[in-house]
């Protein structure tokens, strides 16, 4: 190392910010050069100038009270802001929950469509999705039933016209399940026919339509999201059934149309 | 995070460097008063960004949000002293570099050091008080001020070729001009 280069890296060997080897470059041309000795001495000279601790500037005895005073203020304005925007959003007659319902159902949207991936067929999740959101629509206040009736003979005519097709409508009213009316809904791109069932206070939206595909007569169950999706293809027509219901009852049910 | 959680936090964290943040203060401002409430200042604003505080080096992010304070608080006050630039104050430190029989001491006179410091241009300044009196390495420096490594260390070395230059006594002693000491306007 020349004189030049030394001189480059003195400020960094004296601030530690050279590797090992550097440093011992440095030192070992520092044990030679006097010059460069010298100017090692007027830099750490300096340094100690500039350390002396005279120089270093303190703030007024209380300026620390000051100082933890303001912080704790805003943390109680902050604390308080907080407090005060829960407050705002949960009032009730407030509109905010127009778009916090809204939320709600795209988060609802959401969480089916992520939930329902783990269904076997691409194509079964698109209509495992769309059934669900069908069911979660029909929960809204007026959207379950186009056409309110108990009577299986009310219901079936309902469906002609709308559809291409002609529905079954069992009365399973002997088995605890009482038919309160039906709906079209849209699903896989298709009018579909809803049937609605109660038990107890739990609706359960039956899907259904013609199945021109194989038929499968096994009853496949998801769970998503608290709701129970049971899916067959019987031999002319395809069902879905979602619930909030129980699982066993819901078999049950599933069991009793598919017998019809 | 509840809201007394994180002021416990900040308070254990950060609190303690508020002697680091009002000595930077004070060497960019130049002023008690102003250096007292750029910390003020700096202190809320580090208490609000305080989330995203990661748990690092505290004192570097603490002093980060001093400088750029200050250097609002220079701007808004259009202190003089904020827009001096190296190029218009100093020699370049290769002319005239020092003669080692010309400068081989350095005063020891206490103001005399603190008026250079205060003379020196500000980027200078900064660099030198981050590295000097408050210890940060050059990495810690270079996000401080928001420089490459380089600047960091062209400014230390240059600030300091100044202040070495201010600060020689002539082993040979010759006429002093009043003006000479004061550092340059």
């Amino acid at each position: 190392m020349n004189c030049a280069d030394s001189r480059t890296y003195l400020p960094a060997y004296l601030d530690d910010e050279l590797d090992v080897a550097e440093s011992l470059h440095v030192q070992r041309h520092l044990a030679e050069c006097g010059d460069c000795r010298q100017a090692q001495d007027e830099q750490l000279a300096l340094r100690s100038a500039l350390r002396d601790p005279e120089l270093y500037a303190h703030p007024s005895a209380d300026f620390s009270k000051r100082i933890e005073a303001a912080v704790r203020k805003a943390a109680k304005e902050e604390a308080r802001s907080q407090r005060s925007s829960w407050f705002e959003w949960l009032r009730l007659d407030s509109l905010r929950w127009v778009p916090a319902a809204a939320a709600l159902v795209i988060v609802t949207t959401v969480g089916v469509f992520l939930i329902t991936n783990s269904m076997r067929s691409s194509h079964e999740q698109l209509i495992a999705s769309d059934v669900l959101t069908g069911h979660i629509r029909s929960l809204q206040p007026g959207h379950l039933i186009d056409v309110p009736s108990s009577d299986r003979h009310t219901v079936k005519p309902w469906f002609q016209g709308k559809l291409d097709f002609s529905p079954p409508v069992p009365d399973l009213s002997e088995l605890g399940w009482t038919l309160v009316g039906g709906r079209l809904d849209y699903v896989d791109g298709r009018p579909v026919a809803v049937l609605v069932y109660q038990r107890r206070m739990h609706n359960i939206n039956v899907f259904l339509w013609p199945n021109h595909g194989s038929a499968d007569d096994t009853i496949r169950q998801e769970d998503a999201q608290g709701y129970q999706i049971l899916h067959w293809n019987g031999a002319e027509t395809t069902y879905w059934v979602v619930s909030d219901l129980n699982n066993a009852e819901l078999l049950e049910l599933a069991q009793a149309l598919r017998g019809h | 995070m509840t809201s007394q959680e994180k002021l416990c936090r900040f308070e254990e964290q950060i609190s303690p460097h508020l002697k680091s943040a009002y000595n930077l203060a004070r060497w960019l401002t130049r002023s008690h008063e102003d250096a007292e409430d750029v910390v003020q200042e700096s202190f809320l604003r580090a208490f609000s960004a305080f989330e995203s505080f990661r748990g690092e080096n505290a004192k570097p992010w603490l002093l980060t949000i001093v400088r750029n304070t200050s250097m609002t608080w220079l701007k808004r006050n259009r202190n003089a002293g904020a827009v001096i630039r190296y190029e218009d104050v100093l020699e370049d430190p290769s002319e005239g570099s020092p003669d080692p029989e010309e400068t081989l001491l350095i005063a020891c006179d206490r103001e005399q050091v603190r008026q250079a410091l205060e003379q020196l241009p500000l980027d200078f300044r900064e660099a030198v008080v981050l590295r000097e009196m408050e210890g940060l390495s050059y990495k810690e420096i270079s996000t401080a001020i928001g420089v490459p490594l380089g600047t960091v260390m062209s400014r230390l070395s240059r600030g300091r070729d100044w202040l070495k230059r201010i600060l020689s006594t002539p082993s040979i002693p010759r006429p002093v001009r009043p003006e000479e000491g004061a550092g340059p306007r």
